[in-house]
């Protein structure tokens, strides 16, 4: 009995020390930075934005390693879901970071101090895709490309139009409505599955119209000095023209009840072959769930029935990620990391593990490479053939589009507004959001 | 000489009760270390530390958790009370609140009801109906949305009932009750449990006496039993009230706020100002406001109920 109450007093002092030591020990745990100011080896860091390829980046960080001895990289990826930038996580502990990963209007906007001129760099001469700033300076390495449209099942259609289907040749809204009516009339009830996800009916498909000047800050600038009355913009108009088409109650999988949880749904419709075409990007194969060896393509989304118009004929690709090199990092370390966007693009191991390792779009003529899923492979045609114009979503705010443009466009969508209300409603956030 | 004898011994007596007393205090205060320390220590660092924290934060400006903090008073409060797009997901909530703290209390309480009322297979009724309360929110709100999204449309197109073809989260009404209709179906579970303990406490004698003097089942319903049973009401309203006004889980999943932030609930409105519009300060500040709003209604609640209880 006394042997019990003892060992208790002694169990209890015993865990709470535990408990405190360990409370503690969870609470350091720092461990050396990189304030190497060496001669040998630099220390790098690199930011990754895509978690999803974490293990990819690290092992081409150990092969870009092994070539290069001198040159220390660390690879620090973001988890996936996660809305706070590594760079800024880094920065506030203190680490400077040499190559930080941000999307285009992130790197243009929020973080426009930090990346350094990279306009003399040899790997210009083989993309056209490198993000440029306001005064025509190359300050992002376009790290992943990728590019939206009308998504289509290639059997699905070649059974309605009996043979080699070319996506090009749809290039009028009247091709796109026969089109419709072909696979309607082949036993597919509804040709179109649309889904209405905030980002995609806002940031994606409304930021199209961007696309009307082959610089579409032109455009941008219009629309923030006011400049510009949309309700009488053709290509504006068209675009939301070809999107009541798509979303109508004769080709929609959902026309009756068109706003609703279909993300899911209408992927595995276009998928199985149940229905034909979607609007999303490349990034969508995962959730076709499409069997192995069916193929799929992009069509442009037409805008008029020109089709001459280049906007027929194009699809919106650029990147979505790009790598900047920090102005604030010691010149050994610019050096160093100039070095390793160039093994990127140069050296046999950056090009496999940029397509073949990780399945991103090359945004380099010299990269043999093709990625496996046939949307990726459908992008990369249409670079090599020229037939891109600029990612639109890389122009506008997505955090904000999706929140306050994209649920008005719903309402459009669902008849609770019309396109002149629309209209104003881009016309004011523009005007109350000038930056 | 005797009484000398007797004044030593409560002499000694005294002292070792004292010294029992002291061993007693310091062993009773070493299990209390061992049994209440880990978990108190758990919800300081998880609960009161980051709370205290959150609101020295409301009183800085900062866009995102890694961004310098400026000091600014009660800006981040004034912004939050301009902002209508909170009070209007507030008073959703509120609808919201109303509508699922009415009908999770009738359904639990019908189901504690039913499966006390002596039937033969209501212990298997009682896990059946607890089993939705085990499914997570996320999961559930998947779940549901597959329903919602195709069972009932499916089921509707083959019996021709038109509105459950269309699908329900594509109307903001409809979507609104399909949120209602879901939370219903998880939480009435958990306060059937709760009701089920009420209803076994009640003294039979109580209900043996209504009989003989000729009480109907109503009868013995209205005047007995519910006024015995304000003590569980009391806990179930109070749990169904918070639950509802800090839902998030479910509202995420099943409707992502719906169509065009039509069932944006105040929750996932504080979650999109503080992360996704990267506008940390006011975030949190309308979290701070959200949680004096419910913790004075839930007071008002469990106050006023106390008044009600009866002794049996």
């Amino acid at each position: 009995m006394v042997n019990f109450k003892a060992l208790l007093k002694k169990s209890t002092l015993v865990g709470a020390a535990a408990a405190l030591t360990m409370s503690l020990a969870a609470c350091s745990g720092k461990t050396s930075g990189n304030a190497a100011s060496s001669d040998s080896p630099v220390n790098i860091i690199v930011t990754n934005g895509k978690g999803e390829i974490d293990a990819q980046f690290k092992q081409a960080a150990k092969d870009f390693m092994k070539a290069n001895p001198n040159i220390h990289v660390d690879v620090k990826s973001i988890a996936v879901g996660d809305t706070l930038n590594m760079y800024d996580k880094l920065t506030a502990s203190g680490k400077t970071v040499t190559i930080a990963m941000f999307d285009p209007y992130s790197a243009l906007h929020k973080y426009k101090e930090v990346g350094m001129d990279l306009s003399n760099e040899k790997w210009n001469a083989e993309t056209t895709y490198a993000l440029k700033d306001a005064n025509g300076k190359v300050i992002g390495f376009p790290f992943a490309v990728e590019g939206m449209g009308l998504v289509y099942n290639q059997k699905v259609v070649e059974k309605a139009t009996g043979g080699k289907f070319d996506p090009f040749s749809i290039n009028t809204q009247d091709k796109l409505k026969a089109l419709l009516d072909k696979i309607k009339a082949s036993g597919v009830q509804y040709p179109v599955s649309y889904q209405t996800e905030a980002w995609s009916v806002g940031n994606h498909y409304s930021s199209l119209f961007l696309d009307q000047d082959s610089d579409p800050n032109v455009i941008l600038d219009k629309l923030k000095a006011g400049k510009m009355d949309l309700t009488k913009n053709a290509v504006w108009n068209g675009y939301y023209d070809t999107l009541n088409l798509l979303t109508s109650k004769t080709y929609n999988k959902y026309g009756d009840r068109p706003l609703g949880q279909y993300y899911d749904a209408a992927h595995v419709a276009v998928g199985k072959g149940d229905s034909a075409i979607l609007f999303n990007g490349d990034w969508a194969f995962d959730s076709l769930k499409a069997v192995a060896g069916d193929n799929f393509g992009f069509m442009p989304v037409p805008v008029d029935n020109n089709p001459d118009n280049p906007l027929n004929n194009k699809i919106a690709v650029g990147p979505t990620q790009v790598l900047v090199i920090n102005k604030k990092a010691t010149k050994s370390q610019q050096d160093a990391a100039k070095k390793f966007l160039n093994w990127l693009v140069y050296d046999q191991a950056g090009q496999d593990f940029i397509v073949n390792k990780a399945q991103i779009i090359s945004a380099f003529k010299n990269n043999p490479n093709k990625v496996t899923n046939p949307l990726g492979v459908a992008i990369s045609n249409a670079i090599a053939q020229n037939k891109t114009m600029p990612f639109s979503t890389n122009y506008i705010n997505t955090s904000d589009w999706s929140t306050i443009i994209g649920p008005e466009v719903q309402k459009y969508i669902g008849k609770q507004e019309s396109r002149k209300d629309l209209a104003k409603a881009l016309e004011s956030y523009y005007k109350s959001h000038q930056e | 000489m005797l009484a000398k004898k007797i004044d030593e011994v409560r002499y000694h007596t005294e002292i070792s009760q004292k010294v029992i007393r002291r061993k007693r205090n310091l062993t009773s205060l070493g299990n209390s270390m061992l049994f209440l320390g880990p978990s108190t220590i758990f919800f300081a660092i998880t609960v009161v530390i980051p709370f205290i924290y959150g609101i020295y934060l409301t009183l800085n400006k900062m866009d995102s958790p890694t961004d310098a903090m400026v000091f600014s008073g009660l800006l981040n409060y004034v912004n939050a009370v301009k902002d209508a797009e909170f009070w209007s997901s507030l008073w959703l909530t509120i609808k919201f609140v109303v509508a699922t703290v009415f009908f999770v209390n009738l359904v639990g309480f019908g189901l504690a009801y039913l499966v006390t009322s002596g039937m033969k297979i209501q212990n298997s009724l009682r896990t059946a109906y607890f089993t939705p309360n085990l499914i997570g929110g996320l999961v559930l709100g998947y779940i549901w949305q597959f329903v919602f999204v195709q069972s009932l449309p499916a089921l509707g197109d083959k019996l021709g009932i038109s509105w459950l073809k269309l699908g329900w989260l594509g109307d903001p009404h409809m979507a609104f009750w399909a949120l209602v209709i879901v939370t219903i179906w998880q939480t009435s579970g958990y306060m059937m449990i709760i009701f089920i303990a009420g209803l076994i406490s009640i003294p039979k004698d109580l209900i043996e006496a209504a009989k003989i003097d000729g009480a109907g089942a109503f009868r013995r319903l209205i005047n007995i039993t519910l006024p015995l049973m304000v003590p569980s009401f009391v806990v179930t309203i109070f749990l169904s009230l918070k639950n509802a006004f800090m839902v998030y889980d479910l509202n995420f999943s099943l409707t992502k706020g719906g169509p065009f932030n039509s069932t944006l609930m105040v929750s996932m409105h504080v979650v999109n100002k503080a992360f996704v519009e990267a506008n940390y300060g006011t975030g949190q500040a309308e979290a701070i406001i959200l949680f004096l709003i419910v913790a004075i209604v839930t007071g008002i609640q469990v106050y006023s109920s106390k008044k009600m209880e009866v002794e049996a």
